[in-house]
């Protein structure tokens, strides 16, 4: 367990370590932004974090020091930071942790990250349910408040740098950049189209990055210790740095282990996670949070990196693990996906707001054992229709459930519908033109 | 669109054909641009793209997925594809979608045979459906007294909701719920209260918003369509009338087409009944021992004809009067005026522009030399900054209101709003929320608050430099009267400090293109000529009265105040609005009508007014006005025509000035006849008949030229277009046809005329200040609401669903204050009466002022003093000062 040297959880899990400002100065906390305020250039920041290799821990992975340099750099009027801490993903609860038990590392991440882009004002904003995170992130801000970590006129550069923590009122759909943008500014979260993209018109229009919590608690460490030492970490090029992997569902030790990119599944489910929780063997685990693709204990070799997740059929998406044991059926785990998705369709656009509303109908039918095996085909129809065509990637996160239960376990849905036809033969249909 | 940088030109090729469009074109208007029609639910020109439906999916080349063409723009080169095998495949799923739970309920759908849900399934989904599980149903909740909603048919483009919003500026609609459950609905838990526009069921693609006047009665193909003009207030829309068995079944209007460009107010979509009402008079009458008697219209038309002419041999032609309301037809203007100067042989005539149009014209006469606005409508929008003083826009002139506000939320312009409006958000729009500056007023107070700007320009040192070469002693004389005036005394009056005078006379000279809107506030209060000659100064002083975009505009609060004054239904002018004294003008007008012009003074209104009560003028032509109905009974006007020994109405219904005719006419609406109105930018538009006359009524031309020819006088037409072919004959800008007429230029003469001496003789009346009102009392205005126009609308049922009746608004710390609730009686009483109403609070309204809608102000008519404009004879009756207390 020791094996890896930690980057994130390193701090909180020291004994009795409370996240207080104090603690985490005594770890060498706030030194990066100390640097970084004695005159670095932004630019030199942003290459700085181009070539450790960071890319996003919300979901998309996408480059942040990319990210950053696409804010416009003499943009006239205000320019901001929003760290999405939404974590609304089910079987995702890495920043919730990172939020609660060491919030000045989150902070001093986004303080590095408006000084970068130019941001006075940053928003936190985070899932409603998280209110003792809330809590935690509110007090540490007074804390670095007063340390003139934050506030106008930062360790005295001039700059000012203010913080404040909003609270999502419990949709899915807020953890989604645009949608998340749209209920900061007081209106319903639905995502926009893009492009434009938050870099150049985002909160209020204006230049805006979104990052992930996790992304953000990594930006001290990279700039303290240098792009080199984190493009070494995990699975470079591509996939560098640690990850706080969330296990959860049929395994021994649930919860969040922070590992290098590039470990193997089995060692995360096996090793570090003490195997499967009765002992039954592995049936299928999902890699990355609802929205990845399932995968089956094939895949226990795969790498847990963005690179070899995308070879193998799915995605590293947010993290979480969620492992599944023999005698699970998949047809009701895909239905269990789909109910929830369907419960978090914003219903913006036509293909997912019906679209869900048909998948979840017809899944619940042959669950039901009230399917037909032309049910089969509309299904991936359906999904088809849906992915690639709707607003925001919620589509595709959708059908991923039902794409990839019906990829690998297509025959137990068929064993469903053989019952239901059984129970309640087909009559047979009626020609459409009889012989009057 | 309007964000859209639009210089330069792009080559794009959509299916096959490649043309050169501009540069930010969406692909799915350069589609249409090249006939390729994308289908399509979210997209509408009028709102920024949503892109929500996905029916309009394309494939463009380079990009990786089918793209929204609604909401991609056009690049250089850009090579799209519509009607690939992907994109029909992705269009028939987006309906496959659609139709899942769509109730398609389309035989008891008013959309149905014009709905684009239907065009498109016919066209790319021939096949049934797939979906086999349960529909999600909706309850059907009440919404509105005429509006309906049918949320099981949503299709949730949010086209309604937007619209409310970007265009309208309303926000009453909103999406509630999540996923297939978002239903639209009203803000807050009552029923819609908003303002009506019926712009949400224009834009409905499908039967889910509709309108609950015309619910279940027809099928599109059964009714005929009629375009026209609207009659209610001078923003002139252009709609469209249609109806079925001789009635009018409802009201619609047509992007691109007018000035209104596919919007409406209240009055205009909801306000067609008023017409079709059915106390609607049918016959005409004769007053028999007393009573009114129906009577055939030969016996009508000869009483008429041997009484006047009776009247006539016996005390001259002066003797006789007429009025005529701008609600007519010009047609209907014209035959009027020539009928009263040539076969009753006098210049005693007015009309319903006199109630404050007048005014407006007057000053732009007086200081330009036109009686047109030297802008035009478009140009509000490209105005950098927009002055609005007393037009309680919103509600009076609202098509006018929606280029303020798209002049403003899309452009950038800065809008000064002078107005006896408060900044509150409330159900109705408010433009004091879109303004820049704000300088809130009572209504008595407007003279005030311009004359603070005009000090601020000459103390801010605003004076246009080339305007300090030439007209030296104007700026002087005027530097001197406003120096006379100190900003404590403004202070006093407002409430506003010298400081936003400053800001806002600053950013109004800043702007290169300038506007100002005058209105009622204006041009119908005490000294309604000098504010507006005031504010022409304005323009003057700040370089801005001869460029291009720049101007002020008087808004007509009737929809033909302007065609009054050009086809010369005043006293004072003849047709072309030329001086009715000037010689040359009645040489030309002699020489068109081969007859010699009445050569007796002119008599207004007020003068027609005091020559009965003298018993000098015996006999009255009214043709649809009711002055007994405006005037407050401190007029004297009940006493006026009592005196009267023979009074003739041309009418539509029994007003109270006809019920004291002696002999009625039957007049029919505008939906009935041909012709055409003026709008209040000088745009003379087609008014078009959509149903035949109800009854015996006939339009008023009709009856005019009858009488001349039974008086050996006759004008006579072979039909109206006879008479438009006259008018343009004479006056060549009021042909109908083409877009907006170029704006006239200010001329220069009268303006070098009006700064070297024009100025003089009114210069000390105008610029003073008005009295202020005792501390304790309140400023009591009577104006217009926006959901009626005169006491017309008050006759349509879908408006008075909405309005009802007239209550006292109130704002709520006055309220408190004096101990009063929304729904308590009060008692409002000053010298001339006393009055008890119903209070409602409204924070839009300022502290110390209070408004009741002039539609319903039989009542509270009693506590105005009417006084009389020495130089333009407009009666000022709109403002009083009262004392309020609570009913017992
Ligand atoms: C439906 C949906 C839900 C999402 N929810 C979250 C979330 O809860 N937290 C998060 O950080 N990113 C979430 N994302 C990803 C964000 O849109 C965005 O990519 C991310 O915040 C960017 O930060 P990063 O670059 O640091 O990863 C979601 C995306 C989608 C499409
Ligand atoms: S894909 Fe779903 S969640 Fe995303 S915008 Fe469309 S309806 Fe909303
Ligand atoms: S009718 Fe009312 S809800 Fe509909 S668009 Fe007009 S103001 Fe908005
Ligand atoms: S009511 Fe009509 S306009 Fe409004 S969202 Fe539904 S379908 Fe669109
Ligand atoms: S019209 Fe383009 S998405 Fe609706």
């Amino acid at each position: 367990m020791a094996k890896y040297e930690k980057i994130l959880l390193k701090n909180m899990e020291q004994p009795g370590y409370t996240g207080s400002l104090k603690e985490y100065e005594q770890t060498g906390g706030y030194q990066a932004f100390r640097k970084v305020c004695e005159g670095m250039a932004p630019s030199d920041i942003i290459e700085t974090v181009k070539l450790s290799g960071l890319r996003g821990r919300g979901g998309a992975g996408f480059p942040t020091g990319v990210k950053w340099s696409f804010i416009p750099k003499d943009h006239p009027g205000p320019k901001y930071l929003c760290c999405n801490a939404d974590e609304s993903e089910p079987g995702t609860f890495k920043d919730r942790q990172l939020m609660e038990r060491d919030p000045h590392q989150v902070l001093e991440g986004m303080a590095i990250t408006c000084y970068t882009i130019g941001a006075e004002t940053a928003y936190i904003y985070i899932r409603g349910e998280f209110w003792l995170g809330a809590k935690v992130l509110d007090q540490a801000i007074a804390e670095a408040k007063k340390a003139g970590y934050l506030g106008s006129n930062v360790l005295g550069t001039g700059k000012t740098i203010n913080i404040f923590v909003h609270r999502g009122a419990g949709a899915y759909i807020c953890g989604e950049e645009t949608a998340l943008l749209e209920s900061l500014e007081g209106k319903r979260g639905k995502p926009r189209f893009k492009p434009p993209f938050p870099a150049t018109h985002g909160l209020y229009q204006k230049p805006t990055v979104v990052n992930n919590v996790e992304t953000l608690a990594n930006i001290p460490h990279i700039l303290n210790k240098g792009a080199a030492w984190f493009a070494a970490i995990g699975a470079p090029p591509k996939g560098t740095g640690t990850r706080i992997f969330c296990l959860s569902g049929h395994i021994k030790r649930p919860g969040n282990y922070e590992v290098p990119m590039g470990v193997t599944f089995r060692e995360m489910i096996y090793e570090i996670g003490g195997g499967m929780r009765s002992d039954k063997p592995l049936k299928a685990f999902i890699p990355g949070g609802a929205s990845a693709p399932f995968l089956t204990p094939e895949h226990l070799d795969v790498k847990m990196d963005f690179e070899s997740l995308a070879m193998a059929g799915s995605m590293l998406g947010s993290g979480g693990i969620t492992v599944m044991e023999e005698g699970t059926s998949m047809v009701w785990a895909a239905l269990r996906l789909m109910e929830f998705f369907y419960h978090e369709s914003c219903g913006k656009c036509t293909p997912c707001r019906e679209g869900s509303s048909w998948l979840v109908q017809t899944l619940q039918r042959i669950s039901r054992r009230e399917g037909r095996m032309s049910d089969l085909d509309l299904l991936l129809d359906l999904c088809k229709s849906i992915e690639g065509r709707t607003v925001c990637a919620f589509g595709e996160a959708e059908v991923s459930p039902i794409v990839s239960t019906m990829r690998h376990w297509r025959s137990e849905y068929e064993e469903l519908i053989r019952e239901a036809e059984a129970a309640h033969p087909v009559k047979q249909e009626i020609p459409v033109l009889s012989q009057i | 669109m309007s964000e859209h940088t639009t210089t330069g030109m792009v080559t794009v090729t959509i299916d096959d054909v490649t043309a050169s469009v501009p540069k930010g074109t969406l692909v799915i208007e350069a589609a249409r641009q090249l006939g390729v029609m994308i289908p399509h639910f979210c997209y509408h020109p009028k709102l920024a793209p949503d892109a929500n439906c996905r029916m309009c999916l394309v494939e463009i080349e380079k990009m990786p997925r089918l793209q929204t063409s609604c909401s991609t723009q056009v690049t250089e080169g850009m090579v799209v594809r519509s009607s690939v095998p992907t994109v029909k495949q992705a269009r028939k799923s987006v309906l496959d979608f659609i139709l899942a739970n769509h109730p398609l309920d389309c035989p008891v759908c008013d959309q149905g045979g014009r709905c684009d849900l239907q065009d498109f399934s016919h066209e790319y989904t021939a096949s049934g459906t797939k979906f086999v599980e349960l529909k999600r149903v909706f309850q059907k909740e009440y919404f509105s007294p005429v509006i309906e909603t049918q949320m099981n048919r949503c299709v949730q483009c949010l086209r309604c909701v937007r619209y409310c919003d970007e265009v309208m500026d309303v926000r009453a609609l909103a999406p509630a719920g999540r996923g297939t459950l978002t239903k639209i609905k009203s803000f807050g838990v009552h029923e819609l209260d908003c303002e009506f526009c019926g712009g949400c069921v224009q834009i409905c693609p499908v039967g889910a918003i509709t309108s609950r006047l015309s619910m279940y009665e027809f099928r599109p193909w059964m009714l005929k369509r009629t375009e026209s003009t609207c009659g209610y207030c001078g923003d002139g829309c252009q709609m469209t009338f249609q109806a079925k068995d001789n009635d009018l079944i409802e009201v619609n209007s047509t992007l691109g087409v007018g000035r209104n460009n596919g919007d409406l107010c209240s009055r205009g979509y909801f306000g067609y009944h008023a017409n079709v009402h059915e106390d609607r008079l049918q016959s005409p009458m004769i007053r028999c021992d007393g009573e009114l008697v129906e009577v055939p219209w030969e016996e009508a038309l000869a009483v008429v004809a041997e009484k006047l002419t009776a009247i006539k041999s016996a005390n001259g032609a002066d003797a006789i009067g007429g009025l005529i309301a701008s609600r007519c037809t010009n047609e209907d203007l014209y035959l009027f005026q020539k009928f009263m100067r040539v076969v009753i042989g006098t210049n005693q005539l007015d009309s319903s522009a006199r109630y404050g149009h007048m005014n407006g014209i007057h000053a732009l006469q007086r200081v330009q030399g036109t009686h047109r606005w030297s802008m035009s409508f478009d140009d509000l929008l490209s105005a950098n900054a927009i002055l609005t003083v007393g037009t309680n826009l919103t509600e009076t002139n609202p098509i006018t209101a929606l280029k303020v506000k798209e002049a403003v939320k899309r452009r950038g312009a800065e809008l000064i709003t002078v107005e006896a409006l408060e900044p509150a958000i409330g159900t109705i729009s408010n433009i004091a929320l879109l303004s820049t500056h704000h300088l809130p007023l009572a209504p008595d107070q407007f003279a005030s608050g311009t004359i603070g700007l005009l000090k601020a320009v000459i103390q801010e040192n605003l004076v246009d430099a080339e305007l300090v070469a030439h007209a030296k002693d104007y700026i002087d004389a005027i530097k001197k009267q406003v120096d006379a005036i100190s900003w404590t005394d403004i202070e006093a009056r407002t409430g506003l400090t010298a400081e936003i005078f400053q800001d806002s006379a600053k950013v109004f000279t800043r702007a290169e293109r300038a506007v100002i809107l005058v209105g009622q506030g204006v041009l119908r209060s005490q000294g309604g000529y000098g504010m507006t000659l005031n504010l022409m100064d304005l323009l003057v002083l700040t370089g801005k009265l001869n460029r291009i975009g720049c101007g002020l505009a008087p808004l007509a609060e009737e929809n033909n105040d302007q065609g009054s004054v050009e086809m010369g239904a005043v006293s004072e002018l003849l047709p072309g609005g030329k001086d009715c004294r000037s010689r040359e003008a009645q040489q030309s007008l002699e020489a068109a009508w081969g007859c010699s012009l009445p050569s007796g003074e002119e008599g207004t209104l007020m003068d027609m007014l005091g020559k009965a009560k003298r018993g000098i003028l015996k006999a009255m032509i009214i043709v649809g006005e009711n002055p007994i109905g405006s005037l407050p009974p401190d007029s004297g006007i009940e006493d006026a025509i009592g005196k009267l020994e023979f009074l003739v109405c041309q009418e539509l219904f029994l007003t109270d000035t006809a019920k004291r005719a002696d002999v009625i006419f039957p007049a029919c609406s505008y939906a009935e006849k041909d012709g055409t109105f003026t709008s209040t930018e000088g745009h003379t538009q087609a008014v078009r008949k959509a149903i035949e006359p109800l009854g015996e009524s006939r339009p008023d031309w009709e009856i005019l030229s009858a009488l001349s020819v039974m008086m050996d006088h006759p004008l006579e037409y072979e039909s109206v277009k006879a008479i438009g072919k006259e008018m343009r004959d004479l006056m060549p800008g009021t042909r109908t046809l083409g877009p907006s007429p170029l704006p006239p230029r200010p001329c220069l003469d009268t303006l070098t005329q009006y700064l070297q001496e024009g100025y003089q003789d009114t210069l000390a009346t105008r610029y003073c200040l008005p009295g202020m009102k005792a501390t304790h009392t309140f400023v009591l205005n009577v104006g217009q609401s926006i959901f009626h126009s005169g006491k017309f609308s008050t006759r349509a049922k879908g408006l008075i669903q909405i309005q009802s009746q007239g209550v006292l608004s109130m704002h709520p710390e006055d309220a408190e204050r004096l101990g009063l609730a929304c729904g308590d009686g009060v008692c409002l009483e000053n010298q001339l009466g006393q009055v008890k109403t119903t209070v409602k609070l409204s924070d839009r309204i300022p502290c110390g002022v209070l408004f009741f809608p002039e539609h319903f102000d039989q009542d509270i008519q009693r506590l105005f003093a009417v006084s009389v404009d020495n130089d333009t004879h407009v009666p000022y009756f709109k403002c009083a000062h009262v004392e309020v207390s609570k009913a017992s």
